[in-house]
């Protein structure tokens, strides 16, 4: 298996992805809901999995969630990572569903605070990587905890 | 109320059937300069010498086709000098068809499309590792929703996925760190007792477990599989025609198949803490005539603690969320646990050739042939799993 040069960059000009880098590009996070039955649908690979549509409009989210799960990754396991390692891999829960999970990074905190369910919200960094030329700006989360009204 | 994140595969009634005749392992071992076709012609070699049959009994040959190095038809009859025709099926080899390859093999002997068929698997991903972007990780990094989705963030390779998981089982559940350790420090025993263990010669105890650094925290490389070159096989045919070989008859009792439909985006799964055993283990346990109470010994596709922590709640030893309890101290061990587990070490301590050499330890323990044996073993259980699917295969002396 060959892997593109700028492995593990996303292809930002992948179809069924493309959306979703081009509103985090644009400071947004995105994710298609199926025209026939509302539902958001993840991940995007063309077919509703709950009716069967085949029309999704990408459509804004709030960016507010719920940390579902992480892992503090400490060993690089691609050279890639080498940089970056410690860090926070982890899986959100969007407000508008938590059945969407979205693949992120846990950013701006201390991992050893971290709690399952905690409040998050969206931001915007750029994905950089050891020896990859290039970069891609992608949504990540932080934690706000201490937010009286969890924003 | 039933769970709705996936469902059990229909699957015809083959109990009592067909035999497990023959098993074989190939010698594992770290990086050996093998290919995977030579380390599967050993397996099969040892396989067929173990059910007393020559190469030109064996008219069925299973594998599967996920790598393209797996040991198929051209390969035995370039090895084996024969000539005849094999009835060949992909729908073997290891992981969750090492579960589900009887059920297969089943149907082309009631159909005479086979009389005796050999199921097959081998790795030489020690050797290879050197060439890969992480081992076996390199087949997630080929899927294009992971590469754009997940490996980006660095949620990759799997131990990083299985990390997660057993973090949000503590959550959900209070499973510790100890009691995931419980499970490695069962399979390490198993290996020190078994002389074909890659791990043979290294102890653990839980002290050391739980001072063992972090690596994807929760997990510690006690939590994670070895890599490691090695591969298995087993000979089936009619349980009529198993009465006739040497050893003693191993039935298949009961098959079954489980599927998730978010497939291979663990992320997105319904239940998230959960495996297909939920769907597969009470349809084996149907098509076999027993509850789970009723099993003896039990080895589960393990690549991490996690994943047999959760495949013992899902398969119904204990119920969900029981497992961290369930599996304290000894309760896994094959001297006096409750649920003798992975009695070679699996692939925590034992090879990492992805299920196949469970099955082989399962029939052994049937027969009463183990290293680490469980006193009168009747009903061995063998649970598969990829992700997207987890088998389970019921055993049975008799
Ligand atoms: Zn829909």
């Amino acid at each position: 298996m060959r892997f593109r040069s700028d492995f593990p960059l996303p292809d930002t000009d992948w179809p069924p992805t493309r959306e979703f880098w081009a509103a985090a590009a644009r400071g947004e996070l995105a994710v298609p809901r199926c025209d026939a039955c509302q539902r958001y649908v993840w991940y995007p690979d063309g077919t509703c999995r709950f009716c069967g549509s085949q029309s999704f409009t990408w459509t804004t989210v709030t960016g507010r969630g719920r940390l579902f799960s992480w892992s503090v990754v400490r060993r690089a396991f691609i050279p890639q990572l080498a940089a970056d390692v410690p860090y926070v891999a982890g899986v959100v829960a969007i407000e508008e569903d938590p059945a969407v999970r979205l693949v992120t990074r846990i950013v701006d905190c201390d991992p050893a605070s971290l709690r399952a369910d905690t409040p998050v919200r969206v931001v915007f960094r750029p994905l950089r990587f050891a020896g990859v030329q290039g970069e891609v700006t992608a949504p990540m989360f932080v934690p706000c905890r201490n937010r009286p009204f969890g924003i | 109320m039933a769970a709705d994140w996936g469902f059990p595969s229909e699957l015809e009634d083959v109990a009592g059937e067909v035999a497990i005749a023959g098993v074989g392992e190939a010698d594992h071992t770290k990086a050996s300069g093998r290919t995977t076709k030579e380390i599967g012609a050993q397996a099969i070699e040892r396989a067929l010498a173990d059910a007393g049959l020559t190469p030109r009994d064996v008219d069925g040959i299973m594998y599967t086709p996920f790598d393209g190095q797996q040991f198929g038809a051209d390969d035995y009859r370039a090895h084996f000098g024969t000539t005849h025709e094999m009835w060949v099926s992909t729908a073997g080899g290891g992981m969750v068809w090492a579960g589900s390859a009887p059920h297969e093999a089943a149907l082309a002997i009631r159909t005479g499309r086979a009389r005796t068929v050999v199921n097959v698997f081998s790795v030489a991903w020690a050797t290879q590792r050197a060439d890969m972007v992480g081992g076996p990780g390199e087949v997630h990094a080929s899927e294009l929703f992971k590469q754009n989705l997940e490996v980006p963030f660095g949620w990759f390779p799997q131990p990083v996925y299985f990390a997660t998981i057993a973090r949000r089982h503590m959550h959900e559940y209070g499973t510790t760190s100890a009691q995931l350790g419980a499970i490695a420090v069962a399979c390490r025993r198993h290996a020190n007792l078994t002389p074909a263990a890659v791990l043979h010669d290294k102890p653990l105890t839980l002290e050391q477990y739980l001072a063992s650094p972090a690596i994807c925290d929760p997990f510690r490389k006690e939590d994670c599989c070895l890599i490691s070159d090695g591969g298995g096989a087993y000979v089936m045919t009619s349980v009529e025609r198993a009465r006739d070989l040497r050893p003693p008859v191993v039935q298949v009792a009961g098959v079954g198949v489980g599927n998730s439909r978010t497939r291979v985006y663990w992320s997105q799964q319904g239940d998230f803490t959960a495996t297909p055993q939920v769907f597969a283990a009470p349809a084996a346990c149907r098509m076999a005539g027993i509850v789970p109470a009723d099993v003896d010994v039990l080895a589960c596709y393990d690549p991490f603690t996690i994943v047999s922590l959760m495949q013992i709640e899902d398969m119904g030893f204990c119920a969900k969320g029981e497992g961290g309890r369930f599996v304290e101290g000894t309760a896994l061990h094959f001297d006096g646990g409750r649920l003798p587990y992975n009695t070679h070490g699996g692939m925590l301590s034992h090879a990492y050739v992805l299920g196949i050499a469970h099955v082989v330890e399962i029939v052994r323990q049937l027969r009463g042939e183990a290293a680490a044996q469980v006193k009168d073993a009747e009903i061995g259980v063998y649970g598969g799993y990829t992700g997207p699917q987890a088998s389970t295969l019921v055993l049975r002396r008799r």
